[in-house]
C-alpha cells in the first residue's frame, strides 16, 4: 500500500470522540466505590465506627489509603495520553508514603515492645489481605480496561498506577470494616495487599495496555 | 519548530471539528518528518521496510488520535507516539539487514531535509561516539559533505572515511538498541 493511499483512507474516517481524563477517573472511582459499597453492604462497617473515628490513628487508617487512591488515580489517568516522560509526577506519591512511614515509626516508638505486633495472627492477616484483594479484583481489572482506550507509552507503569488506585480505594472501603487500629498492623498489611495488586496490575498492564 | 506547532495544531483542530481534508493535510505534513525519524533510527533497513514502519506509525497516530489534549502542544504528543511505535516496530523486526556501505552513504547524502526531531535524537547519539567518528557522521549525514571531502579535510582516504562512517552508524544503531528499556 502506498503511504498516500493510506493517508487518504485514514482521512476519510470520522473524527473520534476526544479522550476526557476526568471521565476516565470518574469511571474508575465509580467502580471502586461500587465494590466497596457492596462489601460494606454485605459485611457491614464496624459497629463502633462513629465512636472510633475520633481517634487520629483510626482516621488515618481511612484517610491515608484515600489519599493514595486520589493521587494514584490522577497519575494513572494521565498515563492514558502518550507521554515523552511517563515518570514525571510520580514524586507526588512520596507524600502519602512519607506519612505512612512516619505513622509506622511513631507507633513503633510509642508502643510497648510486647504490644507492637501482638495483633498479627494468621486469621487477622488472612482477613485483611484476603478481603482487600477480593474487593480490589474487579476495580483493578476494570481500571486496566478503561485505560485501554488511551495510549500509555509506559504500559507497565500505567497498569501499576491503575492497580495502586483501585487497591488503595478498596483499602479505604475495607478500613471502615476493619477493627485493627494499630498502625504497625494496618500500614504493613494494607500496604502488602496494595503492593500485591499493584505488582499484578503492572504485569497485566504490560500486556493489556500495549498498542 | 514554532511554525510547525501552530500549523499542525490548527490543522488538527479543524480535523477534530470534522474537516477530513485538514486531517489529510496534517497527515501529509507529518509524513516526511516521521520518515526522517524512521530513517534516522533504521538506516540499515531497506527503504520498503522503513516505509512499512512509517505506515505503522501513521496508523497508530490515527488509532490514538483521540488521546491528544487539545489544550496542549501537538509536537510532544506526536513525538511520544512516534517514538513508542518506532521502538516497537524495530524491536519486533529483531536484527536488521546489512546494506553495502556505498548504499548507506548514498542514502545519507540523499536525505534532503534532516528533520529537527530526528536530528536532536541523532545528535545525542552522535555525542556518544568517539570525537573523530562523531565528526565524520556529522559532516556526512548532517552537513551533507561527501566522504571524499571529509577525507581530504581529515587526511583520510575516501574508503577509510566510508568504513569509519559505517562503523559509527553500526555503533549508533547498537546505542539505540541499548536504550530501549
Amino acid at each position: 500500500m502506498k503511504t498516500d493511499d493510506l493517508i487518504a483512507a485514514l482521512a476519510a474516517q470520522p473524527a473520534p470522540q476526544p479522550l476526557w481524563l476526568p471521565g476516565l477517573a470518574l469511571r474508575i472511582i465509580g467502580i471502586t466505590a461500587l465494590a466497596c459499597g457492596v462489601f460494606l453492604l454485605v459485611l457491614g462497617p464496624r459497629a463502633d465506627l462513629a465512636a472510633a473515628l475520633i481517634r487520629p490513628e483510626v482516621v488515618m487508617k481511612t484517610a491515608l489509603p484515600a489519599l493514595i487512591c486520589t493521587i494514584a488515580l490522577w497519575l494513572a489517568v494521565r498515563q492514558a495520553r502518550p507521554r515523552l516522560h511517563p515518570r514525571a509526577g510520580l514524586a507526588g506519591l512520596a507524600l502519602p508514603l512519607g506519612i505512612a512511614l512516619g505513622l509506622w515509626l511513631l507507633a513503633f516508638a510509642t508502643r510497648a515492645p510486647e504490644a507492637r505486633f501482638a495483633d498479627v495472627t494468621p486469621p487477622a492477616l488472612a482477613e485483611c489481605l484476603g478481603l482487600i484483594l477480593l474487593i480490589s479484583a474487579l476495580p483493578a481489572t476494570m481500571a486496566l480496561r478503561i485505560l485501554q482506550r488511551g495510549a500509555p507509552t509506559a504500559p507497565a507503569l500505567a497498569g501499576a498506577l491503575a492497580g495502586l488506585a483501585s487497591s488503595a480505594g478498596a483499602a479505604t472501603g475495607y478500613s471502615l470494616f476493619c477493627m485493627q487500629d494499630n498502625p504497625l498492623f494496618y500500614v504493613t498489611w494494607y500496604g502488602a495487599a496494595i503492593g500485591i495488586v499493584t505488582v499484578a496490575s503492572a504485569v497485566a498492564g504490560s500486556r493489556m495496555l500495549r498498542w | 519548530m514554532t511554525n510547525r506547532e501552530t500549523e499542525w495544531s490548527a490543522l488538527l483542530q479543524a480535523a477534530d471539528a470534522g474537516d477530513g481534508r485538514a486531517y489529510a493535510r496534517f497527515l501529509h505534513a507529518i509524513t516526511p518528518v516521521l520518515r526522517g525519524i524512521v530513517r534516522a533510527r533504521g538506516r540499515n533497513l531497506a527503504p520498503a521496510d522503513q516505509e512499512d514502519i512509517l505506515q505503522e506509525v501513521l496508523l497508530a497516530i490515527h488509532a490514538k488520535r483521540h488521546t491528544r489534549d487539545a489544550a496542549a502542544p501537538v509536537l510532544p504528543w506526536l513525538y511520544a507516539i512516534a517514538r513508542h511505535k518506532v521502538v516497537d516496530a524495530f524491536r519486533r523486526r529483531g536484527t536488521a539487514v546489512h546494506l553495502p556501505i556505498e548504499d548507506l552513504a548514498e542514502d545519507l547524502l540523499a536525505d534532503p531535509d534532516p528533520d529537527l526531531l530526528a536530528l536532536r535524537d541523532s545528535n545525542r547519539l552522535i555525542g556518544q561516539l568517539d570525537p573523530r567518528a562523531a565528526q565524520i557522521v556529522r559532516a556526512v549525514s548532517i552537513e551533507g559533505e561527501t566522504p571524499a571531502e571529509v577525507g581530504g579535510r581529515l587526511g583520510m582516504t575516501d574508503g577509510a572515511v566510508r568504513v569509519a562512517l559505517h562503523r559509527a552508524l553500526q555503533r549508533m544503531a547498537a546505542l539505540v538498541k541499548g536504550e530501549d528499556r
